[in-house]
């Protein structure tokens, strides 16, 4: 293992490491564009230019190993500070500047750089007009993703993302030098399953997209860890958003599950994050409805749920493992209500691990897992066609978007025999007509563990309290523990409910709440989207 | 022996390319040349070019499908050289060297003659499609400056005499 000192600074690293990755363990920030963690190493910026003692010129770190015994100089050297500027200097000689207007501002690497290596002192040689691109300022370049080709500083990391990462190859440079200009074949839409990652890597504002821009400035936002609940193989997220409001997911590295991408389909469920559930209501006989305080809600809950002869419930893989545990306890153990989990595979997705192999989703959901792990009866389509059509007078749904076959004609109507209660982060169809419909709050309000498909059990954590009216579905269940004269499981936390499983549960045995985030042990975070 | 003119597929005809069993086996011959398909890419656009006297997008699926490449790398490598034409060339392309040798040689006498004599400049073509002239960098042949590539051909030592001598052969030389 190599042992090197960088601006003064001794640091052991693994063979191979590169002079970037080096320093960034010795706590050093080297900059850099056009390298990416995650993608070939091109050497195309030269803004990581470093001194090494011994070598009478100055080294790109990016492409630089580090070697045993090395010295080297970064923010130490005058005449990397002086190379860098240069860079700085060439790199917005025809850049426009309009960071004011330019919706990267706050997380871009270029006015960051720009701030870092030259000071805020902006001086240039140009005498002649800038290079533009007429036409290329605000294009769609596919669904997602606009350009604005002015303030690309050709650092081909979109290219390479679709090279390496996606694999489709769509984005290349059309001409070169000075008028290149990022484009896909004879113009084809840009529709690569994962092009929003393209603007996540491109370092300025030439690539954005389109549900974000202009809808919330990057450096209002708060970042809370969490999970992907698009699919089973449960990418790690960060839920960006400001006054209880998401904006937008962004990858969360982890070189096991996602690197740091996202898929398209998965990024843009954030939008659905802002619904909490319809307003909780109660309906009755003669089709009269009202909307009772909480209390009285839990009550009459609890009443109903004791008062009946057959319960059924229908569970949902899209819950944490503490909630389905909750669940199990109360409705299958304490009322001996018949328990079923649906689930389904949905469109089939994959991601790219940080070792460059494919993962590929086994469910829609992502707690399948967790509801195998804590031995739930796991059903689908026409397994819960069958428990529907079985007898019972009381219907309980932990969430109506369990399963697709549950907003189906055949299901409302099966479900409009006897009474039905439903918990509900969104207007659904079973709402217009259930007994009584509670509110359930968002992943963004929720805090807990998923179980992704490759049996990793991941927290993710609350980024906001509820709006008024709706609780997450593990605060709606303590509740009705409480209510039920539970007291074992009428505790205050999800992390109390975690450890009542460990403890009690065999397949979640010897596991650390505090060690399932993953994001205290970030080595990136505090540069949050790389780039 | 003069330059041959180019004979210029029409798009429609290039719309979609399917290479036919001559194209094929000149392919199958350039790729025995190579470690991987991708690094053919250059030598096959030569003879693509040769052969449609272009490279439309249709050439450049075809070339990307037979190669393993995608299409957008395929056009990446077609843009980077002026030397390929992706809209349909001229019969005569007049590439009129314009760097520093050639410069100081009579380069902008030789391109003030052809906007007399054809009425166009670089960039441009005259409007029966005989030529078109394109103002390029260095073509090595600094040595017997000015110079003008035609096609595939150089003509070195040029002045504006030559020059009209030149494109009075090319102009009847037709088919
Ligand atoms: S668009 Fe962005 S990522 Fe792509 S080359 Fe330009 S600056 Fe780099
Ligand atoms: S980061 Fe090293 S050259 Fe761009
Ligand atoms: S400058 Fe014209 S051939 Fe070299």
């Amino acid at each position: 293992m190599p042992k090197l000192t960088i601006d003064g600074r001794e640091v052991e690293v693994a063979q191979g490491t590169n002079l970037i990755e080096a320093a960034r363990l010795a706590g050093i920030a080297i900059p850099y564009f056009c390298y990416h963690p995650y993608l070939s190493v091109v050497g195309q910026c030269r803004i990581c230019l470093v001194e090494i003692e011994g070598q009478p010129r100055l080294a790109i770190a990016c492409a630089t190993p580090a070697a045993d015994g090395m010295v080297v100089r970064s923010q130490t050297s005058s005449r990397v500070r002086e190379a860098r500027e240069a860079v700085m200097e060439f790199l917005l000689a025809n850049h426009p500047l309009d960071c004011p207007v330019c919706d990267q501002a706050g997380e871009c690497l270029l006015q960051d750089h720009s701030m870092d290596e030259q000071g805020g002192q902006f001086s240039t040689h140009m005498v002649e007009t800038r290079r533009t691109f007429p036409g290329l300022e605000r294009r769609l370049l596919g669904p997602h993703v606009v350009q604005n080709q002015n303030r690309c500083i050709h650092c081909s990391r979109c290219i390479r993302f679709t090279q390496e990462i996606s694999e489709t190859s769509q984005l290349t440079y059309v001409s070169r030098g000075n008028h290149a200009y990022i484009d896909t074949f004879d113009g084809r839409p840009f529709d690569d399953p994962f092009s929003a990652c393209a603007a996540d890597v491109c370092p300025v504002g030439a690539l954005t997209l389109r549900e974000f821009r202009f809808r919330k400035r990057a450096w209002k936002l708060r970042s809370t860890p969490s999970i992907c609940p698009g699919c089973s193989i449960g990418c790690n997220l960060w839920i960006d958003h400001h006054e209880r409001i998401v904006y937008r997911f962004t990858p969360r590295e982890n070189p096991k599950i996602n690197a740091t991408w996202l898929c398209d389909y998965g990024r843009f469920l954030a939008e659905s994050l802002n619904a909490h559930g319809p307003a909780p209501t109660f309906r009755d006989e003669d089709g009269s409805s009202s909307s009772p305080p909480l209390e009285e809600t839990v009550r009459a809950l609890a009443l109903e749920l004791k008062a009946a002869r057959t319960l059924r419930v229908v569970a949902s893989a899209n819950l944490s493992n503490e909630e389905l545990f909750l669940a199990r306890e109360i409705f299958a153990g304490y009322l001996h209500g018949e328990l079923v989990t649906p689930v389904w595979p949905g469109e089939p997705r994959r991601m790219k691990n940080g070792h460059g192999v494919w993962l590929a989703s086994s469910d829609a959901h992502p707690n399948a897992n967790g509801a195998r792990r804590l031995g739930l009866d796991i059903v689908d389509e026409s397994g819960l066609a069958r428990f529907l059509y079985g007898a019972a007078d009381l219907t309980v749904l932990l969430d109506p978007l369990a399963h697709p076959y549950l907003a189906g004609e055949e299901a409302l109507q099966l479900l409009r025999v006897g009474h039905t209660l439903v918990f509900s982060q969104r207007q659904h169809a079973v709402c217009e007509f259930a007994r009584w419909t509670m509110g359930v709050a968002s992943l963004a309000c929720n805090e807990g563990t998923f179980t992704s498909g490759a049996d990793q059990v991941q927290r993710f954590q609350a980024a906001f309290a509820p709006p008024r009216g709706a609780l997450p579905l593990w605060q709606w269940f303590t509740l009705l523990a409480r209510e039920l004269g539970l007291a074992r499981l009428a505790v205050a936390t999800p992390r109390d409910v975690f450890q009542l499983m460990v403890s009690q549960e065999r397949s979640f045995a010897g596991l650390a709440w505090e060690e399932l985030g993953g994001f205290d042990t970030d080595s990136y975070r505090e540069h949050q989207h790389v780039g | 022996m003069s330059t041959a003119p180019i004979h210029a597929a029409n798009p429609e005809e290039l719309r979609e390319v399917r290479f036919d069993a001559a194209m094929e086996s000149q392919i199958a011959e350039l790729l025995t040349h190579y470690p991987i398909p991708r690094a053919a890419l250059l030598p096959v656009l030569w003879l693509c070019q040769k052969r449609y006297g272009w490279i439309a997008p249709g050439v450049m699926e075809a070339v990307a499908a037979r190669l393993g490449l995608s299409p957008a790398y395929v056009q990446g490598v077609v843009t980077f050289y002026t030397m390929f034409h992706t809209t349909p060339p001229a019969r005569f392309v007049l590439q009129v060297c314009t760097t520093l040798s050639c410069a100081v040689c009579g380069a902008g006498e030789l391109l003030a003659h052809l906007r007399k004599r054809l009425g166009i400049g670089p960039g441009e073509r005259t409007p029966d499609g005989t030529f078109q002239i394109v103002g390029v960098q260095c073509l090595g042949a600094c040595g017997s400056a000015p110079v003008v590539q035609v096609n595939d051909d150089y003509y070195e030592n040029l002045d504006p005499a030559k020059l009209d001598a030149l494109l009075d052969e090319l102009a009847a030389a037709k088919e």
